[in-house]
């Protein structure tokens, strides 16, 4: 698979001098990255998605001994396990409704207004990443017992948006700052009201932006394991924090049929927002103008 | 995408028509400060306010909305008065077991954080003065790990190094041993690695692409090797998403905890899991609060490196 691309862009760069030593083994030491990486990315996953179809498997054979599909039954008929799968896909896409309603707003304001600790509030959202993630969990547990938000939705909920907010916040800035002011003006010279303006001038064209922060925070929502043990456990679990226990007490089998349940959302909205992503948005948004 | 021209948002700031064209000026700002206000308030609430008491409850303040937390806890030291007490902390610094997961950390971070800003920077690189289909293969594959969530990284990344894993296996088929790497930190290692690699890669190669090409046929006009033109003239010019890229990976690695407690060993281990362990399993909130704050000491260090390289482009865009 990576041998063609290798052998033809050396024939390219061949076509007016004969390829020298150097650049052969130029050529074969990009090849060998290349097979390096793929294994290093690509293995464990492969390695993982065989075991979710897998009888017994004797090592150290590359297959399994023989093929099932007898641990997706078992996934599907756990009572526990399709109760986090619910918890999930529930909490999920409020934490994006929640966190884009608090966030959005300020997105513009940081993009379109110049005002007093702009860049300190810009900074200080930074914050929430400083800070290691468990550690802040710790902490807010002596708030959550103080508040009694210990085991509740709203405690999760803020768990959840918390770890949004700096994506629904720096992607769509960026994105609004990119929005030329000279086409808003036309606009707004045109006639247009200022609502107008904002729903089909910037609005659409900051769009990209904001889906990909979208996207970025329901993954957010959707991965978060580790507060959600702490504050949510043992009554809220979502797939993440079931993925803990399953690991422990389920077989090998059962955990990866579990796995390619909880990648699935992600792959989707990843493959559905990836050209955006790639094209430079999320790495926009992480640069404070 | 991101072009040598000025961007939008520069030019807006540093045009002052627009100011004098606006009458409206100082109610805008208000609106904009308001606008602005809601995920301040979240994050004082609840990072800022909730930080500030685990310190007081660190440093052994435990009235007030600490009472519960201090009731419940164990092996909690108290102050006497307003002052506090680093008795906390003079426990956990003369723990032989929290020492060496402060050691295990910075290494796992150092380690991790150099790899991967190499590997970023080889891949981003090749892609901007190679660039061609497998350039993009490669990008491409160091993306992936951003699709899928860490809990099941961890996973996979545990069963492929395992006694039973891939490595092992393809190793023993042509009568090799190959060590187990599961439950050591190089298992630890490679999967932040693994993690962290998708930002790194586009943030340092979005900078990379930035760099104009005639600046770098300016410097081979010069009689630039590429190895000069690439040390010299493309790197500093994408320093800022370098920096970028360098501090929020070794921040995300310094505080990890599902990867180090996926695949790491019991203990030694990163404070990430101790930390947990001591709140959940040993019940003792206020060593865990201290080793939050080690993290933090260590996190904000390089929060400042970051904050530093952004206020340095902004000050070479002149707009402080």
């Amino acid at each position: 698979m990576s041998n063609t691309p290798v052998s033809r862009a050396r024939t390219a760069s061949s076509t007016r001098r004969p390829p020298s030593l150097d650049s052969i083994l130029r050529s074969a030491l990009v090849g060998l990255f290349v097979i390096l990486m793929l294994v290093f990315i690509l293995g464990p996953l492969l390695w993982l998605g065989v075991r979710a179809f897998a009888g017994s498997w004797t090592f150290p054979n590359l297959l399994p001994d023989d093929w099932t599909l007898r641990w997706w039954q078992v996934v599907f008929n756990d009572g526990a396990l399709s109760i986090a799968v619910q918890n999930s896909l529930f909490f999920a896409p409020l934490t994006v409704l929640v966190s884009a309603v608090i966030c959005l707003p300020a997105a513009y304001a940081f993009a379109r207004f110049d005002f007093p600790g702009r860049r300190l509030f810009l900074i200080s959202l930074f914050a929430t990443n400083a800070f290691p993630k468990m550690g802040l969990f710790v902490t807010l547990a002596a708030l959550f017992y103080a508040l009694n938000l210990m085991n509740s939705v709203l405690g999760i909920l803020v768990v959840h948006v918390l770890g949004t907010v700096v994506f629904m916040t720096w992607i769509p800035a960026a994105a609004f700052a990119a929005v030329p002011r000279n086409l808003e003006e036309a606009a707004r010279d045109a006639g247009a009201s200022k609502l107008r303006v904002f729903a089909s001038v910037t609005l659409p064209m900051a769009l990209p932006g904001i889906i990909v922060a979208a996207v970025m925070s329901f993954l957010a929502s959707f991965d978060e394991a580790q507060g959600t043990y702490l504050v949510g456990a043992p009554d809220f679990m979502t797939m993440p924090t079931q993925m803990y226990s399953l690991v422990l007490n389920y077989p090998t089998q059962v955990a990866a049929v579990f796995s390619i349940l909880l990648a699935i959302p992600s792959v989707a909205l990843m493959l559905a927002a990836h050209k955006h992503i790639l094209g430079g948005q999320l790495a926009e948004g992480f640069q404070i103008k | 995408m991101t072009s040598t021209l000025p961007k939008p948002a520069e030019r807006q700031q540093t045009v002052p028509p627009a100011r004098a064209r606006r009458p409206k000026r100082l109610g805008q700002r208000g609106v904009g400060f308001f606008m602005a206000l809601p995920p301040i308030l979240l994050i004082a609430l609840f990072v800022g306010f909730p930080i500030v008491l685990a310190f007081g409850f660190s440093i052994g303040l435990n009235g007030g909305l600490n009472h519960t937390i201090a009731t419940i806890g164990q092996n909690v030291h108290e102050s006497e008065g307003w002052w506090g007490t680093l008795a906390a902390y003079q426990e956990m610094f003369s723990n032989q077991r929290f020492l060496g997961d402060l050691l295990v950390t910075v290494i796992v971070t150092l380690v991790s954080t150099i790899t991967v800003l190499f590997l970023a920077l080889g891949i981003g690189l090749y892609l901007k003065l190679k660039g061609g289909r497998m350039a993009r293969l490669l990008s491409g594959l160091a993306i992936v790990p951003l699709f899928i969530p860490v809990v099941i990284a961890s996973w996979a990344i545990l069963t492929f190094y395992s006694g039973t894993g891939f490595l092992r296996s393809v190793f023993a088929i042509v009568g090799l041993d190959f060590p187990v790497w599961a439950f050591t930190m190089v298992a630890v290692i490679i999967g932040s690695v693994w993690t962290s690699l998708p930002f790194a890669v586009l943030m340092v190669s979005s900078g990379l692409q930035s760099v104009p090409n005639a600046m770098i046929e300016a410097a081979r006009d010069a009689g630039a090797g590429s190895l000069r033109t690439i040390v010299s003239v493309i790197i500093p010019m994408a320093a800022v998403p370098i920096i970028i890229a360098t501090t929020f990976t070794a921040i995300g690695i310094v505080g990890s905890f599902t990867v180090p407690y996926f695949t790491g060993p019991n203990s030694p281990n990163m404070l990430g899991v101790d930390m947990s362990n001591y709140f959940s399993s040993f019940n003792q909130p206020q060593q865990s609060a201290v080793m939050a704050f080690t993290v933090f000491v260590i996190a904000s260090g390089i929060a400042a490196l970051y904050v530093w390289a952004n206020f340095r482009s902004a000050k070479e865009q002149g707009k402080v």
